[in-house]
Formats: structure tokens, sequence, C-alpha cells
């Protein structure tokens, strides 16, 4: 089960109301390498793991891309919570605006809603861990986009947060993937 | 370790070498860099392998 | 929010993120003896950052982790994604 911290992990500014912005942002909340799909991905891929390291990495990693997930939403939630509606009006925000309000909800900037689709879990641990790296290496490139497109400094300020955690997370899904390959050897021919 | 590792690289495999913890950042560095460890600091260069 | 709970809640953070940092690690590299102790002085230290801040602004955990004072202070504002 989980528990819920009641604060987030990074504290989060936004500087600007930036409706516009705030839809690009929602890639990371709804979209293929976003944070909802890093969650469910890990998270659904644990059960078949063959060792516990595999599945505390995907358990612990799998929480804090919730963690992420909050942060995007608060994101999303800061650059538009006090837009009037006019300045909503002719953004990439105003589809969204029409169906949800001011409230994020899991699509693409592209306004395509999340998909299940976007992860999979193949009862084959090196598969997966593959899969892990690529998608830790997609969220990354997806943050340097947004990096690019943000001309809010706070938002800048949590995004790099966010990369970087890519990075790490890289890492340690690396470092599973030599655990497994290890594992796979020394079991017996099957 | 297993030797085949130590001996050379297997052909249509992945590797990462492990990390070795000795040095970290002060927790309010690391927070603000986004990770306790200096050797996974990698911050992304605006406008670098942007054509 | 005032300052003092943003520094509070801040110093919360630093310290919760280097236990996040750790426990990754720890993950992956089991047998780390100072990794490990680290990771339990660290943890040590945010139950007091944390004690210290729920005596003031309420509980940060809930699912029992966290005692309220009366009346139930979990449902104050600000929520996170307002602080």
């Amino acid at each position: 089960m989980w528990v819920y911290e009641k604060k987030l992990e990074y504290p989060v500014r936004v500087d600007t109301c930036n409706p516009a912005l705030a839809q690009m942002i929602l890639e990371q909340f709804g979209g293929a390498d976003g944070e909802l799909a890093a969650a469910l991905r890990y998270l659904t891929q644990r059960y078949y793991m063959p060792i516990g390291e595999a599945k505390a990495i995907l358990t612990d990693i799998g929480t804090e891309e919730l963690a992420h997930w909050e942060m995007i939403a608060t994101l999303a939630w800061k650059l538009v919570k006090d837009a009037p509606v006019t300045k909503i009006k002719g953004t990439p925000f105003e589809a969204h605006f029409a169906d949800h309000g001011r409230n994020p909800f899991p699509h693409n900037a592209a306004g395509n809603p999340f998909s299940a689709t976007y992860f999979n879990a193949k009862s084959d641990p090196i598969a997966d861990m593959h899969e892990n790296m690529a998608a830790e290496e997609k969220a990354r490139a997806t943050y340097e986009h947004l990096i690019q497109l943000s001309d809010d400094p706070g938002v800048t300020d949590t995004l790099r947060f966010l990369r970087q955690r890519e990075v790490v997370h890289f890492q340690r899904f690396g470092e599973t993937l030599e655990l497994l390959k290890e594992h796979k050897e020394r079991k017996p021919f099957y | 370790m297993n030797k085949k590792r130590c001996i050379g690289y297997e052909l249509a495999t992945a590797y990462i070498p492990f990390q070795h913890y000795t040095v970290s950042f002060p927790p309010m560095e690391a927070l603000r860099k986004g990770t306790l460890f200096p050797e996974l600091y990698k911050p992304y260069q605006l406008g670098k392998g942007i054509r | 929010m005032d300052n003092k709970r943003r520094n509070m809640l801040e110093e919360i953070q630093a310290v919760g993120f280097v236990l996040i940092e750790l426990n990754l690690y720890l993950d992956t590299h089991p047998n780390d003896e100072r990794a490990l102790r680290e990771f339990n002085t660290y943890s040590q230290q945010l139950k007091r950052l944390r004690t210290q801040y729920e005596a003031q602004y309420g509980p940060l955990l809930n699912s029992g982790l966290s005692p309220s004072q009366f009346p139930w202070k979990w449902i104050n504002e600000p929520w996170p994604w307002d602080m």
C-alpha cells in the first residue's frame, strides 16, 4: 500500500500565468514518456521480477514517479489557476479548458488522452529493464524540449530537477540490469 | 563479477558500470541539483545540441 | 505561506531527498555499509524535523503515521499544490 506525504518532493515555484506553457507541461502529466506512464510502467512490472533488488528499485522509482506526477500537476495548475478566460482564449490550452476547466487532466501536449499502450510488462526482466532505461532517456529528452519552450524561470528550475532525476533513474535501472544478467547466469539451464 | 565481464564484453548485450559512492553534496545542494551524487550530476546545457 | 514555514518545509524536502537518493542507491548496492549508516542517520534527522513541523502545522503523513491535535488537522489548507 502507499502512504501520502503532504508535501512535494521539490519546492515547485511558478513565476508567471501562462496557459500555453501549461498545455505543453501536460505532456509529462499524460504523455507517452510522462510521469504517469513511468509510475504505472514500473509499478506494473514488479510481479515477475526474480530478485529483490529489482522489486525494490521498481517500487521505489515507481513511487518517486508518482511524486513527480504531482509536481507536474502543480506546475500546470499554478500556470493557469489565476488565468482569466480572456488569457486562455486563443492559446493551446483553450481545448483543455473546454472539457476540464483549469484542473489538470492526463493527456499529452496535443490533447491525446493517456493510454496504457504507452508502456508494457513482458514477464521478461531483461526486456523490461531495457524498456525502462529507454523510458528514462526519452523522458530526459522531453524535459530538454520543455526547458527550451519554457520562459518561466520557476518552471524551468523544476524541469531541470526532474530532468536530472531521469539521469539517476537510468543509472539505477542499468545497475538493476547488471544484477538481472548475473542472476540469469547463476540460474541452472532451463 | 563474472569472468566474461573481466575478459571482455559479450555481443548483443548492454552494459552499465556500477556507481561507487564516495562523496556527496550537502542536503540542500543535493535537492537543488536533483541528485546527491556529484558523479551523476549532468546538467542540461541549453543551446547545446540545438540546431 | 510564511517564510519560517517555507524554510522548515524545505529542510524536510532536502533531508527527505537525500534519503530518496540513498534508498535508490542501496537498492542496487545493499552491501554498502557506509551508505546504509548515512541512511539511518538521515532517517533519524528526518523524524526530528517532521515532528517539529507537525507540532506547528499539522500532520505530514496520513494512515495514522502522524498524530493530529484536535480538531482533525489533516484537512488544513494549504495542500502541496497550493503552497
